[in-house]
């Protein structure tokens, strides 16, 4: 064998183990994510095959070609051929070799195949045509009858290059620049969204700060008020009638207990103290327990989320449980809280009636919007006779807990 | 009576002393945090200790996991806690040692010094004192249940008194009825509701939140 062909067999043995490498590392990372549903899935994605698969027959036109002008000669005799019947069983046992690595490549990635089946189109187009118009006249311009050889040559080489150049062009329209367009319009979509949910989050928040501005205007602020000019008055009438004054500061009492339990429930639908003091897992164990109908917890959570995305959560679980109080008649609910590569996710079952319709109402609705800012989503399924489920899901990490729950 | 008072709020905190002393407990320490009050439940033993929720460092559920903890080391340390809001939650914890001596109020009821004062000398003599709040959601989740809707309106009235934690003549006094009737109501809601009879008031009141937590 000789030192090229010992040279060729090295690159290419080297690229086939890399790409092998590459194969069955990422089928174990699958494996082990997935479970044995990996094989099944790489191999259920046609669309992205139908372009690659292209890189197969190109690869061969490259060889053929290369062969032909000599750039893989083997035998060091000046004429040698990749599918000669010489340069057999070596050649073809690289041949095999290259196509087997290229075969791995296009079932590993599919779409950076088609990428590659494009430009070595285009790329083999190119070549041929340079080769009609330039080469020739140095090929045979020493032969009496050259330039008539040239001629006849011409016409076909130029149809070849103008069909490699045709589908090529096809090709990369259909792999680099279709890719290219849908990330574009997949950004265009994601902007659009965020730009939609941040407005959402900026007015929800807007019109939340309102109502928490009437209500202490409304509620604690004029108890206060009336609270002071109570005990004025009972200031002044101490000494006159001591029996009236005891009357009023009894009053003032009273006016107390109802502005702080007006402040406990404002300050409940702002951050609940539960939710701050034990985090989400026992903020929801805590809602299961003042929920009227009778509601089980299996909560999985080691730790706790961002403290915006706790407190999305909690309240969408708070509404999803006062609906299944409210509309369903239901006998039990069930909520189940996980957190899953990266996902935090809390399920709601009742077994009621059914037919809830975000759509109907501002509840359900407020929730997914408040969740969307998070990139979360409420998704709701309930058919008419029931049951009904509601999934929240927030991508998110857990940061560990600071406290253990007793 | 020796008390010790947990309360990180300065006013509060000797607001609270001041009531105390005014009627004849002697307040034998008063701490603004956790770790302290540990020390003081184990160390001086008080007959009742008086318990902030909320303390620092962290200023969550700190005074309820202190108090949980100083009735571990000390089986049966007589426990009020207080704070801004109830959970059933924390009633459950507190109550989960069923070893009574633990009441769990609304800081609001200070301003009736003279239930809050009724309640603090219940806790220390071994009886369990649940806020009205607690029991009204306890209450709301047990109203769709058949036992319960058996009961008839007065004796809805006694069950909550009861599960409050109030003693029969507590109860007569505030329902206007005699003592008698108060004990001939709770036999028929023990019957209706399939609970062992209990004459030990503190055994009654576990009983009924037991039920009502189930
Ligand atoms: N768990 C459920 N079972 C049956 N029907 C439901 C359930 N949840 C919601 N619904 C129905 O879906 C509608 C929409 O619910 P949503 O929470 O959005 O509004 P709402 O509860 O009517 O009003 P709001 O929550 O604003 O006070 C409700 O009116 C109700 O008819
Ligand atoms: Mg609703």
């Amino acid at each position: 064998m000789s030192g090229m062909a010992f040279l060729g067999l090295l690159v290419v043995f080297t690229i086939f183990v890399l790409v092998a490498q590459r194969v069955v590392l990422r089928l174990w990372r699958r494996m082990r994510e997935q479970g044995a549903g990996a094989l099944a899935i790489r191999l259920h994605r046609p669309r992205d095959i139908r372009w690659g698969a292209a890189l197969l027959p190109v690869t061969i036109g490259f060889l053929v070609l290369a062969g032909t002008y000599g750039i893989t000669n083997v035998d060091g005799t000046g004429s040698g051929n990749l599918f000669s019947a010489k340069s057999i069983p070596g050649d073809l046992f690289y041949t095999l070799l290259v196509l087997a690595a290229v075969t791995l490549y296009t079932l590993v990635q599919p779409r950076r195949a088609g990428y590659l089946a494009a430009a070595g189109l285009a790329g083999i187009g190119a070549w041929v045509l340079f080769q009609a118009l330039v080469f020739p006249h140095y090929a045979y311009d020493y032969e009496w009858y050259g330039w008539l050889r040239d001629q006849l040559y011409f016409p076909e080489l130029v149809l070849v290059a103008a069909a490699c150049l045709t589908g090529g062009f096809f090709l990369t329209r259909r792999t680099i620049v279709a890719d290219v367009r849908a990330r574009r319009s997949g950004l265009t979509a994601q902007v659009e969204r965020l730009a939609r949910t941040r407005a959402d989050a900026v007015d929800s928040a807007a019109a939340e700060l309102r109502r928490l501005e009437r209500d202490l205007h409304d509620g604690a602020q004029a108890r206060l008020v009336a609270l002071g000019i109570n005990l004025r008055t009972a200031e002044k009438l101490i000494e006159v009638s001591p029996t009236a004054a005891a009357a009023l500061v009894a009053d003032c009492r009273n006016t107390a207990t109802l502005a702080l339990s007006e402040l406990r429930d404002l300050v409940r639908g702002i951050y609940p103290p539960v939710l701050a003091d034990r985090g989400l897992g026992d903020a929801i164990r805590a809602l299961a327990l003042d929920c009227p109908v009778l509601t089980l917890t299996d909560i999985q959570l080691p730790g706790r989320p961002p403290a915006p995305v706790e407190s999305a959560v909690y309240f969408a679980v708070a509404e999803a449980l006062s609906n299944a109080a409210k509309h369903a008649e239901a006998k039990t609910i069930l909520i189940r809280a996980t957190h899953e590569r990266g996902m935090l996710r809390v399920q709601i079952d009742d077994d009621g009636v059914g037919g809830a319709d975000p759509a109907s109402g501002t509840g359900l609705a407020g929730m997914e919007q408040r969740l969307g800012a998070f990139d979360g989503i409420l998704a709701v399924s309930s058919p008419a006779g029931g049951p009904t489920i509601v999934v929240i899901e927030v991508p998110c990490a857990l940061s560990s807990l600071k406290t253990s729950t007793s | 009576m020796r008390v010790v008072l947990a309360e990180d709020l300065y006013l509060l905190r000797s607001g609270l002393e001041r009531l105390l002393e005014a009627h004849g407990f002697n307040v034998i320490a008063a701490v603004d945090n956790a770790a302290d009050l540990l020390t003081a439940l184990v160390d001086e033993k008080p007959d009742v200790a008086i318990v902030d929720v909320r303390l620092p460092p962290t200023f969550t559920d700190e005074g309820l996991r202190a108090a949980i903890e100083g009735r571990r080391q000390v089986p049966g340390l007589p426990v009020l806690v207080l704070s801004q809001y109830v959970e059933q939650l924390y009633a459950r914890e507190l109550l989960a040692d069923q070893a009574g001596a633990v009441g769990y109020l609304l800081k609001d009821r200070v301003f009736n010094d003279d239930q809050f004062t009724d309640a603090i000398r219940a806790v220390a003599g071994g009886g369990t004192v649940m806020d009205p709040e607690v029991i009204a959601k306890l209450m709301t989740r047990r109203q769709r249940d058949e036992p319960v809707t058996r009961l008839s309106a007065r004796e809805r009235e006694v069950l909550d008194l009861m599960a409050e934690g109030r003693s029969n003549s507590a109860i007569a006094q505030r329902l206007f009825i005699s003592e008698k009737a108060v004990g001939k109501h709770s036999t028929s809601i023990f019957a209706k509701l399939n609970l062992a009879p209990s004459e030990d008031d503190n055994r009654r009141v576990l009983a009924v939140l037991a039920y009502l937590n189930q």
